[in-house]
């Protein structure tokens, strides 16, 4: 039976169950995150795991928050994406579809028109394969394109993940559905569309002296062209609304307690 | 099944206006299925495959864009990455580096490319893989014109 793509929201003990058998060190830091969040949503692995969970973390946060500003902000950051794809050479009808289909679920999210969907529409939505993957693509397209156009920036970082040029790491490693994320793509997406995501690590990376701590990353995007800043920069002003676990290879999304 | 016939219909119209712009490779949709393509594409000149004309059939899954055409050759072909018997074309981004910014034309373009560049190191016939990993260039070379004579020209007379 093909794995859900979703699952319910359930509470972070679900993950220490998880690692009963397995090690102390993982054990202590779900601890330690228990103490900031209290729910998690798990996603199948299926490679698509980082787009899924931001998806749905972003459209819940829309839902929930009813943030108009910040549709009309993302809307047109995306509008500024599509001029990226088409100055890139993209025919339109390679990536519309896909653009149109996320954009309609952001308007459905917003209440008030006939088209709004509850939270209940939105994980039915989620999980339906064909409008999750066609959001991944969506997710795909735009990180490719955010690459592309500021090659000389990623660069560096694509020669020390996969030794191939940005081209061919964007035909190979970004645009194809089931590819995994890296940071590269987590900094593109963050960049282009202009929101910030935290990712907490559960691995067992060592603590220091003063006994077991999780690590975590922000990306932050900053306006313009500058790059993205990362969490010891001065972007504190900034708090990621989307929270993301990372175990070596899969995302799931965190949510923080009130 | 709504979203791959719309968007094939989308690349139908481009095919039209790109006609002019590509003429080594000539699209064809079905009649009646959209799903159903076959294109005519030239062998790439300074290749053995020069001169010769060879038809492609494409078939077009529901899930397209998402998922790749499966396409072969239904002329006959010598080359390292193209089954003898059955056209089958190893080529990555009809498998796992597709992604729906190809199109039934680019990969049209892809597949002109590997014919001009075969990769001997993964071969569907292994015969021409083998001349080639020998560096039997010639031996290669004139077994792929001979059956680009013989398969992919029109017969004199």
């Amino acid at each position: 039976m093909a794995q859900i793509i979703f699952l319910m929201q359930e509470p972070l003990s679900v993950l220490s169950e998880e690692y009963q058998t397995g090690s102390p060190i993982l054990l202590e830091k779900i601890q330690v995150l228990s103490e900031s969040y209290a729910a998690i949503r798990r996603t199948r692995g299926d490679g698509n795991c980082f787009f899924r969970s931001f998806m749905f973390s972003y459209l819940e946060h829309i839902l929930e928050s009813q943030d108009k500003a910040e549709v009309d902000r993302i809307t047109a950051n995306i509008e500024q994406c599509k001029k990226t794809l088409q100055s890139l050479g993209y025919a339109d009808f390679t990536f519309e579809d896909f653009f149109a289909l996320f954009l309609e679920q952001l308007e459905n999210v917003l209440q008030g028109n006939e088209s709004s969907i509850s939270h209940e529409d939105l994980v039915q939505r989620s999980r339906d394969q064909s409008v999750s993957d066609y959001v991944v693509m969506f997710f795909r397209f735009v990180t490719s394109g955010e690459i592309r156009r500021r090659s000389e920036f990623f660069e560096p970082f694509i020669l020390g993940l996969s030794n191939t040029t940005v081209e061919q790491f964007c035909k190979t490693s970004v645009e194809p559905m089931g590819e995994e994320s890296d940071h590269v793509h987590i900094i593109a997406l963050s960049d282009a569309l202009g929101v910030p995501i935290r990712v907490m690590y559960l691995d067992r990376s060592s603590c220091d002296a003063e006994g077991v701590s999780v690590n975590h990353h922000d990306f932050i995007p900053t306006v313009g062209d500058v790059q993205n800043t990362t969490s010891k920069g001065v972007s504190d002003s900034v708090k990621p609304f989307i929270t993301l676990l990372y175990r070596p290879s899969h995302y799931d999304i965190l949510y923080p307690k009130n | 099944m709504q979203a791959s016939r719309a968007r094939l219909f989308k690349e139908y119209k481009e095919v039209q206006r790109e006609k002019v712009a590509d003429p080594d490779i000539q699209l064809v949709c079905d009649d009646t299925n959209i799903f159903k393509w076959t294109a005519l594409i030239k062998g790439p000149s300074e290749t053995p495959y020069e001169g010769g004309v060879f038809q492609l059939a494409f078939a077009v899954p529901e899930q397209y864009p998402l998922q790749p055409p499966q396409v072969r050759f239904l002329t006959k072909i010598f080359h390292p990455n193209v089954h003898f018997k059955t056209g089958e074309i190893c080529l990555d981004i009809l498998k796992t580096a597709w992604s729906p910014a190809w199109t039934l034309q680019s990969v049209c373009r892809a597949i002109i490319a590997l014919m001009a560049h075969p990769e001997a190191d993964s071969p569907l016939n292994c015969d021409s893989g083998n001349l080639l990993r020998s560096g039997d260039l010639r031996g290669y070379q004139s077994m792929a014109r001979m059956y680009t004579k013989l398969a992919a020209m029109p017969k004199k007379g």
